[in-house]
């Protein structure tokens, strides 16, 4: 049996059981909608600031919204791991003769399509608040890309959490990383109208050069910022697709 | 020609990173058709051989072939010809037993056909076929037991491992699983099953090795394994409120009774004596009597052929139940407590 038959019998699973039911979307919209609304009109006015790059605050905080809701719900698939670890399952797939990798690639195939459906559901939300995109459809098209790999990434280290502690307290705990990872970024003004340390922690941060490529593409262009987000998401996911690949062989064998 | 064996582990061991030696130069093979008992306590080293013979975990040093091939250079090979239950099952709760099922079906390589035939045979087979529309997660113990059983028949293996597949069932469930397995092995299929109940390795089982601390301590046939013990069992139970008068009087009796020319062996624990004798029937009214002139009070004597529990006896000096006659000591002295709160 081919390993892509494999892994596709193991994702129609996955859908099956976990991911027809509507609600598993809820709590990362509604989480979506309310900082839209919340952060969204109460910081309008930091588009009169100097240097602002546009007067829509929406827009500027699109990138945001797509982003933080990718990590809010990266905990899924170490979840739905963890389930299965617990309830024996998972022992269960290791002993049938298929390649256990098509496990973890079954895993992340499901990841990528939640946060897929996620990045189209608040790009229409933000489009239905008057957000128009500076790059058109192309643009719109490479922030779905780039949230959806950043979701990807992020759902490797829930993997690789549950995997190596095989405890819910421990899975749940990873959480804490998504204020930091969201919050201590350029998410709500730009890198120069931060002060001074929050923009050294800002720097070190992954996250705001994707934040960063995102938003130019939705309210500047193509600009040089664009292609270091690439660069940095590309390795941001590299180096965490190895090193969960890595401790999912070491947990398997 | 020589019978091809299914299984042969040759000096097996297991040593897990903590240090423990689960499993000690084990050796032992498998022929076609077999049904072969590990029995032996909690901690013996039975689920470490199931896991390692299943290519779950590592061994630490040894061989190990299963239907023909080397475990550590074809495991996937190895796992396309066994079915497995560990002990405990691992069910998809949110999944229909049927959807469960036919996806086993399909990792195993079967076609879809051939899966769902598989599937509506073996659901009928455990009785389940009128409930195998509900969720997995809905059903009852007896019940996830039988579906995490037919799961490792799927792709019908040449060999079946079962760790402990009747533990914390009721007896009724129990006695359906038996007869499934009993059914099974008629019908060709070479079973390993693990077990720390000496009734289902002796009722179920044609070969049995006793496991103790990672080492078969002895191996062979239920009967001649009884046989090993050499006589009948006299079990005297001497009841008393003290736990240390009872001690001092079971091992005044076994003084009593050691050096007569038919008792074979003895063996005092907690609650009772073990008196292994020739020709039970005609000694054991001597033995009541010889307590009695020396004032043992005897509250209840039985006299038994030797079960597989005197075998590990034998050869351990323990019994296979030690946590559950430990237990039963605690009730024991909850009741005394509750006897004397009555005067």
């Amino acid at each position: 049996m081919s390993l892509l038959k494999q892994i596709y019998y193991l994702i129609v699973r996955d859908l099956n059981v976990r991911f027809k039911r509507p609600a598993t979307f809820i709590p990362a919209l509604f989480i979506s909608g309310f900082f839209f609304l919340a952060f969204g009109y109460a910081f309008q006015s930091f588009t009169r600031l100097p240097g602002f790059p546009t007067t829509n605050y929406i827009a500027f905080l699109t990138p945001f919204i797509l982003l933080q809701s990718m990590v809010f719900s990266s905990g899924d698939a170490g979840f739905s791991i963890l389930t299965d670890i617990l309830s024996g399952y998972f022992d269960k797939l290791l002993l049938t003769p298929i390649n256990r990798f098509s496990i973890l690639f079954a895993s992340l195939f499901t990841a990528s399509l939640r946060a897929l459906i996620q990045a189209l559901l608040i790009i229409s939300l933000a489009v239905g608040l008057g957000v128009s995109f500076s790059t058109g459809i192309p643009g719109i098209l490479a922030v779905i890309w780039f949230a959806t790999t950043f979701g990807v990434a992020w759902s490797c280290i829930g993997i690789a959490v549950a995997l190596l502690t095989r405890n819910a307290e421990a899975t749940q705990s990873y959480f804490v990383l998504f204020f930091p990872a969201v919050f201590l970024t350029t998410g709500f003004v730009p890198l120069e109208l931060l002060p001074g340390w929050f923009q050294t922690l800002a720097r070190i941060n992954p996250v705001t050069y994707v934040m960063n490529a995102a938003r130019d593409i939705v309210v500047q262009g193509w600009t040089g910022t664009v292609l270091t987000g690439l660069i940095v998401l590309a390795a941001f996911t590299v180096v965490l697709m190895g090193v969960t690949t890595w401790i999912f062989r070491r947990s398997t064998a | 020609m020589i019978q091809p064996k299914v299984v042969e582990v040759d000096d097996l061991v297991k040593v897990y990173p903590n240090g423990v030696r689960a499993v000690s130069n084990i050796s032992f093979n498998i022929a076609p058709g077999e049904f072969i008992g590990l029995l032996g306590p909690n901690g013996s080293g039975k689920s470490t051989v199931i896991k390692i013979l299943s290519t779950l975990i590592r061994k630490t040093s040894g061989k190990v072939m299963v239907a023909g091939y080397n475990i550590d250079q074809h495991p996937e090979a190895v796992r396309q010809h066994i079915g497995v239950a560990l002990q405990d099952v691992g069910l998809d709760d949110l999944s229909t037993a049927r959807d469960f099922l036919f996806l086993q079906g399909l990792l195993y390589g079967l076609n879809r056909n051939a899966a769902r035939q598989k599937v509506n045979e073996l659901l009928e087979l455990v009785g389940l076929t009128s409930v195998a529309g509900r969720k997995v997660g809905t059903y009852s113990g007896g019940m996830r037991r039988r579906i995490d059983l037919v799961s490792a028949l799927m792709h019908d293996p040449v060999i079946i491992f079962l760790d402990e597949p009747t533990t914390g069932l009721d007896p009724q469930s129990r006695l359906n699983i038996w007869e499934y397995l009993r059914q099974l092995n008629r019908n060709g299929k070479t079973i390993l099953l693990t077990t720390q109940l000496m009734q289902e390795a002796d009722l179920l089982c044609r070969r049995i090795a006793i496991l103790d601390l990672g080492k078969i301590v002895t191996a062979g046939t239920p009967e001649e394994l009884k046989r090993e013990v050499g006589g009948d069992i006299i079990t005297v139970s001497i009841d008393s409120l003290n736990p240390s008068d009872r001690k001092a009087a079971i091992e005044k009796a076994g003084s009593i009774v050691k050096n007569l020319d038919y008792v074979l062996n003895t063996a005092a624990l907690e609650d009772r004596l073990n008196i292994t004798v020739r020709e039970g029937g005609k000694v054991v009214a001597d033995i009541l009597r010889l307590l009695q002139d020396h004032r043992i009070i005897v509250s209840n004597l039985s006299l038994s052929g030797p079960t597989l529990d005197d075998v590990f006896l034998k050869y351990t000096g323990r019994n296979i139940r030690a946590e559950e006659t430990a237990g039963g000591a605690a009730n024991q002295a909850v009741r005394s407590l509750l006897r004397v709160g009555r005067r």
